[in-house]
C-alpha cells in the first residue's frame, strides 16, 4: 500500500518531533563532551574490550530472545483468559520492570536461593537441599527475564486487547483454529511491536549492572557497564570511560537502527470488548498452564518482597517524617515525569507517524532509545558537570535533573507503546482524515486520542512507576534534603537497617502495582465518558 | 503536594539559603551518604559543632567516599567544599596526590592508633573481617587457608573491588598477608565465593538472608546487631593472618572558603564529645581511648594488625585488583 499518498501532511508535527529528537541527541553529546572536557590525560584503560563486548552481547541477546518468547506466551494466555483478579495479575506483571533490579534479585533469592522458599520446602519434604544454579549466567538471565518478559507481556497484551471486535467476529465466523487465529489475527498486532520492544530489552540487559554483579557469581560474568563504572571511580580515567561508553552506545545504536529497519507498520486498532471467543479445550489448558507457570515464576519473587517487608517495620517507618518527605517527593516526581514522558512520546510518535520515509522515522525515533545506552555512571557524571557548567548549584538543580532524566529513561518504553498504534492510525485512517480535511489538532482530539487513551494510560503508569523506582542520576549532587523512596531504601540498606529497606521496597512495589492497576483504568474511563 | 508546589518550594529554598548564609558563616562538608543520614553521625556532630563555632554546618552527601573525592577532583579550584570527611586508607594516598588538600596544622591528642599525617585527621577506624552467624556456623575458619580447605558448599560473599571499599580492602588484606601467594589464595577462594556484589549493602543483605555462611564486613558489624538489635548471634571470624585497618580520615581543602572553621571542625572530630557519638552511629571504633563511654559490645579491637606501606599501596593497588580478578576468571 502506498502510504505516502494517504498520509495527511503534518509539517508542524514533523518539525516538533525532529527538534525533540535533535535535542535528545544533543544532550547525549553534551554529556559526553562535558566529561571529556573534565578529563585530564589520555585513556589508559587496560580492559579487554572485545571479550567484554562478546560476553555482554551474548547475555543481552539471550535475555532478549527468552523475554520475547515468554512475553508473547503470557500475553496470549492473558488475552484469552478471563478470571477474577486478572487486572491484579496484569498489574503485578507490569510492576516488575519498574521495580529496582536489586529488589527483584533479592525477591528471586528469597524464593529460589539457598535459604529460599523452594529449598526450605525441599528440605522439609525430602531432607535434601536443592542445589539450584541461581548464581551465574543462569541467575542473571532468570532475573532479567522476570523483569523484561513480564513487561513485554504487559505491552503485548495491550496490543492484543486492542484488536477490533469486528475482526474477531469475522475470524470467529470463519472458524479459525487457535493456530490460525494467532497467525492471522494476533501476529499482525504483535509483530510490529516486537522490534522496538526487543531493542529496549536488549539495551536494558546490555547495560545491566547491580543484578549482573549480585547474581553473576564473580568476574566471569560482567558487562561493559561494570568496566565503565570502574574506569570512572577506581581509575578516574574519564577519557577511558567515554571511550568505553562510545563502544556501548555504538553497539546499542546498531541494534536500535537494525530493529527499526525491520519493523513493519502496525495493524489498525479499535475499541475492544472482552472477547467471548474461547479457544479449544486443550489450548485453554495450555493457556492456564502458561499463566500458572508465569505466576509462580514472576509473582512469587514479588510476593516474597511483600512478605518480607510488610510487618511492624512499616509502623516504625510511618512515624518518621523523613519517610513522608521521601514519599511526597517520589510521588511528585512520578506525576511530573509521567506527564513529561507522555508529552515527549506523543511528540515523537506523531512525527514518526506523519512521514512515510523509513529513514526519517528511524532518525526521529533512535535518539530516544540512545539515551538508554548511555551508562548510568557517565550520565550522572555528565549531568553533574553540565549543571555546574551552567552555573547552577547542583543541590538545587537536582529535582529538575531527576525529572528530566526519569522522563528520558521511560521515553523508549512509552514510544514502544505509543508509536505502533499511532502509525497504524495514520495508515488506516489517513485517507479519511485527509478527505474530511481535519486539522492537526482535531485529528489528535477526535481520531487519535480516543484510540490511544488505553495505551496512554499504560504509558503514564509506566513512567510514573519508573520515576518511583529510579535514582541513578544524582549520585554526585549532594542533596541532603532531597530524598526519594529508592534513595531512602539504599540508605537504609547501607546502614544495617535491612528491615527498613525491606519495608520501603514492599511499599514501592505496592504503589507500583496500584498505579498499574488504576491508572490505565482511569484513562479508559475518561475515554469512555468522552465518546 | 502537586509538582508545581514542589518546584516552587525547591525554588524558594534556593533563594532562602543564601540569605541565611549572610547571618553566619557556612562550613560546607562533603561526605558520604550514610555519614550524613539521619541515623549516621552527621546530625549529632553538626549540632555539637554548631554550639561553639558560631557557624552553620552544611553536609553535602555523595553516594560514598570515593564519590566525594571524585567530586572535589572534578570541581577543582571552584569546589564549594571546605572539608572532606570519610576518605580512608585506600583512597587517602590518591587524595594526597591530587594536591587539593592542605595541611591540617593541628596538634592531635594521643590517639588509639599510630598516626602521623600532615594532611589527614583520622576520626574512626575498623578492621575488615568475615562476619558469621554463630548458630549456623559453630566452627568458623581461622584463616584464609582454613577457609579454602572447607568443602565448596561453605559460601562467602565478597564485594567487587572495583566498586566497593571493603572489596578493595580484601584485595589489600590478602596481598599484605600473603604477598606473591595472593593469586593462589584467590584461586583457592574461588569455589567458595557466592558472588562479588556491587557494594557492601548487597553483600551484607545476602548474608543476613542466609544465602551465604560468611560475608566480608568489619570487626565492628557484630556490635551493631548486639547493640541496636540486642542480637548476639553474629561474630567475626578471628583470622590468624592478622587484619588490615580501614582508617577513616578528614581533610581540609586548599580552596576552602572557611579554612579556620574547617580546621576547628577537624579538631572537633577528635574531641571526646565527638568521638563518643561516632561508634554507635557509624559503627566503627573511636580513635580516642574513650573506654568509659564506649559500649562494652564493641569489645577490644584485634591486636595483630598488619602494617600497610602507603607508597606500595599507591603504586600497586591497581595491579593487585587486576591480579585478583584474573585469578577469579
Amino acid at each position: 500500500m502506498p502510504r505516502s499518498s494517504s498520509l495527511p501532511p503534518r509539517p508542524l508535527r514533523l518539525i516538533a518531533g525532529a527538534a525533540l529528537a535533535l535535542s535528545i541527541a544533543g544532550l547525549v553529546v553534551l554529556v559526553l563532551c562535558s566529561i571529556l572536557r573534565a578529563a585530564t590525560g589520555a585513556a589508559a584503560s587496560s580492559v579487554d574490550i572485545w571479550r567484554l563486548v562478546v560476553m555482554t552481547s551474548t547475555q543481552a541477546a539471550l535475555t532478549t530472545v527468552l523475554s520475547l518468547i515468554v512475553g508473547i506466551a503470557l500475553a496470549w494466555a492473558l488475552n484469552r483468559l478471563r478470571f477474577p483478579g486478572r487486572d491484579l495479575i496484569v498489574g503485578l506483571f507490569a510492576s516488575a520492570i519498574v521495580t529496582p533490579g536489586l529488589i527483584i534479585a533479592f525477591g528471586l533469592l528469597a524464593v529460589w536461593g539457598r535459604a529460599g522458599w523452594v529449598n526450605e520446602a525441599s528440605l522439609a519434604l525430602t531432607g535434601q537441599p536443592l542445589e539450584l544454579p541461581i548464581f551465574g549466567l543462569g541467575g542473571i538471565l532468570f532475573a532479567h527475564v522476570i523483569l523484561d518478559a513480564s513487561f513485554a507481556a504487559r505491552i503485548l497484551l495491550a496490543r492484543l486487547d486492542a484488536i477490533p471486535e469486528a475482526r474477531l467476529k469475522m475470524g470467529q465466523g470463519l472458524g479459525l483454529s487457535a493456530v490460525q487465529r494467532f497467525t492471522v489475527i494476533d501476529w499482525p498486532m504483535l509483530g510490529p511491536t516486537l522490534p522496538g520492544l526487543g531493542a529496549i530489552i536488549f539495551l536494558l540487559a546490555f547495560t545491566s549492572f547491580p543484578i549482573v554483579l549480585l547474581l553473576g557469581g564473580g568476574p566471569a560474568n560482567q558487562t561493559l557497564e561494570v568496566a565503565i563504572y570502574a574506569a570512572v571511580r577506581l581509575d578516574f580515567d574519564l577519557a577511558g570511560a567515554v571511550q568505553l561508553a562510545l563502544v556501548q552506545i555504538a553497539i546499542c545504536s546498531a541494534i536500535i537502527v537494525a530493529t527499526a529497519a525491520f519493523a513493519p507498520i502496525s495493524a489498525a486498532t479499535g475499541p475492544s470488548r472482552p472477547t467471548r471467543w474461547h479457544d479449544a479445550g486443550w489450548v485453554r489448558s495450555l493457556q492456564w498452564t502458561i499463566l500458572g507457570v508465569g505466576v509462580v515464576g514472576f509473582a512469587l519473587p514479588l510476593l516474597a518482597i511483600l512478605a518480607d517487608g510488610i510487618g511492624p517495620g512499616i509502623v516504625d517507618l510511618a512515624q518518621r517524617p523523613s519517610f513522608w518527605r521521601a514519599l511526597f517527593t517520589s510521588l511528585a516526581l512520578g506525576a511530573g515525569s509521567a506527564a513529561l514522558t507522555l508529552l515527549l512520546a506523543l511528540t515523537i510518535g506523531m512525527a514518526r507517524a506523519a512521514t512515510a520515509s523509513r529513514l526519517a522515522r528511524t532518525a526521529i525515533g533512535a535518539p530516544a532509545y540512545a539515551y538508554l545506552a548511555v551508562p548510568a555512571v557517565v550520565l550522572s557524571l555528565g549531568a553533574f558537570l553540565l549543571v555546574r557548567d551552567m552555573g547552577l548549584l547542583p543541590e538545587f538543580a537536582a529535582p529538575v535533573v531527576v525529572l528530566v532524566a526519569n522522563a528520558l529513561l521511560s521515553l523508549p518504553f512509552a514510544l514502544a507503546t505509543l508509536a505502533p498504534p499511532l502509525e497504524a492510525i495514520a495508515t488506516s485512517r489517513g485517507r479519511l482524515i485527509r478527505s474530511l480535511g481535519l486539522r492537526g489538532w482535531s485529528q489528535f482530539r477526535d481520531v487519535e486520542w480516543p484510540l490511544l487513551s488505553r495505551d496512554a494510560g499504560v504509558v503514564v503508569a509506566l513512567s510514573f512507576c519508573f520515576s518511583l523506582g529510579d535514582l541513578g542520576v544524582i549520585a554526585l549532587f549532594g542533596t541532603e534534603d532531597f530524598t526519594t523512596l529508592p534513595l531512602a531504601m539504599y540508605r537504609a540498606l547501607g546502614a544495617y537497617r535491612s528491615n527498613d529497606a525491606a519495608a520501603i521496597a514492599a511499599l514501592m512495589l505496592l504503589l507500583t502495582i496500584a498505579a498499574f492497576t488504576l491508572l490505565p483504568r482511569l484513562f479508559r474511563r475518561s475515554n469512555d465518558a468522552a465518546s | 503536594m502537586s509538582f508545581k508546589h514542589f518546584a516552587l518550594a525547591a525554588a524558594l529554598s534556593a533563594i532562602a539559603v543564601p540569605t541565611l548564609a549572610q547571618d553566619k558563616p557556612v562550613l560546607t562538608v562533603y561526605t558520604y551518604d550514610s555519614f550524613a543520614a539521619e541515623w549516621g553521625p552527621g546530625p549529632a556532630l553538626k549540632a555539637g559543632f554548631e554550639q561553639t563555632c558560631g557557624c552553620t554546618v552544611n553536609f553535602s552527601a555523595s553516594e560514598d567516599a570515593i564519590s566525594t573525592l571524585r567530586k572535589v577532583q572534578l570541581e577543582g579550584a571552584t569546589s564549594p567544599a571546605d572539608v572532606v570527611v570519610g576518605l580512608d586508607t585506600a583512597t587517602a594516598p590518591e587524595a594526597r596526590k591530587t594536591g587539593l588538600f592542605a595541611t591540617h596544622d593541628l596538634t592531635l591528642p594521643t590517639l588509639a592508633i599510630n598516626w602521623a599525617d600532615a594532611e589527614f585527621v583520622p576520626f574512626d577506624y575498623g578492621y575488615f573481617a568475615f562476619v558469621y552467624n554463630k548458630e549456623t556456623t559453630p566452627n568458623p575458619p581461622k584463616s584464609f587457608e582454613e577457609l579454602i580447605a572447607l568443602p565448596p558448599s561453605f559460601k562467602i560473599v565478597l564485594q567487587d573491588p572495583r566498586s566497593s571499599t571493603p572489596g578493595l580492602g580484601n584485595v589489600i588484606w590478602i596481598r599484605t598477608a600473603y604477598g606473591d601467594r595472593a593469586p593462589e589464595i584467590w584461586q583457592g577462594l574461588k569455589p567458595h565465593i557466592l558472588t562479588l556484589s556491587r557494594g557492601w549493602s548487597e553483600a551484607y543483605g545476602l548474608f543476613l538472608d542466609g544465602q551465604a555462611d560468611m560475608v566480608l564486613s568489619y570487626t565492628t558489624s557484630p556490635s551493631y546487631h548486639a547493640i541496636a538489635e540486642q542480637d548476639g548471634k553474629y561474630a567475626y571470624a578471628a583470622f590468624t593472618e592478622g587484619y588490615v585497618p580501614q582508617v577513616e580520615v578528614a581533610g581540609v581543602l586548599k580552596t576552602a572558603k572557611q579554612p579556620e572553621l574547617a580546621r576547628q571542625f577537624l579538631a572537633y572530630l577528635v574531641t571526646p564529645e565527638a568521638q563518643a557519638i561516632i561508634p554507635t552511629t557509624n559503627w566503627m571504633y573511636p580513635v580516642l581511648d574513650i573506654a568509659d563511654t564506649l559500649p562494652a559490645e564493641f569489645g577490644t579491637p584485634p591486636a595483630n594488625v598488619l602494617t600497610l606501606d602507603e607508597t606500595v599501596l599507591d603504586t600497586s593497588l591497581k595491579a593487585w585488583v587486576d591480579e585478583a580478578l584474573a585469578a577469579l576468571q
